[in-house]
């Protein structure tokens, strides 16, 4: 049950509300910025501006209320580095895409492992705004409206990157033979 | 086209079974959890009973399930950011840069 900040002390909802989400929020800024040191740093100043703003913060929804404070500070990170690309926001959560992920660690073998060997090679051919997508929704379990805040693009456009990758990963795998081929009609 | 005879006999047959082409076009939503109800419980119903449907759900589900897999965060970051956050939480806040 959800308490109104304001009635127990910054502190306990920074404790209640905030605290529960940073695995995600480093996920999510993992796969925004693609780089482990950035990720953390914006983090840290997701945590420090929820802090400031705990006090304002109605209680309701934590998780799209730290999504947003979130993607607004990459927006000041990347303005602050890169004021030319301010207008697209795509620029903003996908142009700092320039090193892997190398932090994924399969917990269990699939198919005997050749799905998940299969699937990195996929991955890596996947344009940066498919990854995104996919990185959020189905890595990390986002729903498509806490995606679309992330990402600052409309839930639609979500939902047909999310759509399209799922083909080219499907279509990957099935030229491996590790899947079957789409059907036609 | 046949998106168009999709939506005109679902407006026509509100109750009537899902067919593969409605059920293609909710299968990802479905599989996420995006959709209402109603649509859940006719891609459910559909996919008991459809072959080639159920496999293609099967197909994205095994896909879903390594992709989930891949993304296990490694713990050490998400520890010192905890540790950030109890000095946040203590007062420890450094000034606004």
């Amino acid at each position: 049950m959800s308490t109104q900040p304001g009635a127990r002390g910054p502190d306990a909802a920074f404790q209640e509300h905030v605290v529960p989400e940073i695995g995600v929020l480093y996920r999510v800024a993992l796969s925004i910025t693609r780089s482990p040191a950035d990720a953390e740093d914006l983090v840290q100043d997701t945590l420090l501006r929820a802090y400031r703003g705990i006090g304002s913060f109605d209680g309701r929804h934590p998780r799209a209320w730290l999504l947003t404070i979130l993607r607004n500070a990459q927006v000041n990170r990347v303005r602050r580095r890169r004021p030319d690309l301010m207008d697209d926001p795509d620029e903003v959560t996908g142009r700092a895409a320039t090193t892997e992920d190398e932090s994924a660690q399969p917990e269990e073998a699939f198919m005997a492992g050749v799905l998940d060997e299969h699937l990195r090679a996929a991955l890596d051919e996947l344009p940066i705004k498919f990854r995104q997508v996919v990185d959020l929704v189905d890595v990390n379990e986002l729903s498509y409206q806490e995606a679309a805040d992330a990402l600052g693009v409309p839930m639609g456009t979500v939902m047909s990157r999310l759509s399209r990758a799922r083909r080219r990963l499907r279509d990957h795998l099935a030229r491996d033979g590790i899947l079957p081929r789409r059907r036609r009609g | 086209m046949m998106a168009l005879v999709v939506r005109v006999r679902r407006r026509v047959r509100p109750d009537a079974p899902a067919i593969c082409p409605e059920v293609a076009r909710s299968l990802q939503r479905y599989l996420d959890g995006e959709v209402d109800a109603k649509t859940l419980r006719l891609v459910a119903a559909h996919l008991e009973i459809c072959r080639r449907c159920g496999l293609e759900a099967q197909t994205y589900r095994a896909l879903k399930a390594a992709l989930r897999r891949s993304g296990a965060p490694p713990a050490e970051p998400i520890e010192r950011l905890r540790s950030f956050a109890d000095r946040v939480a203590a007062g420890d806040v450094p000034d606004e840069g």
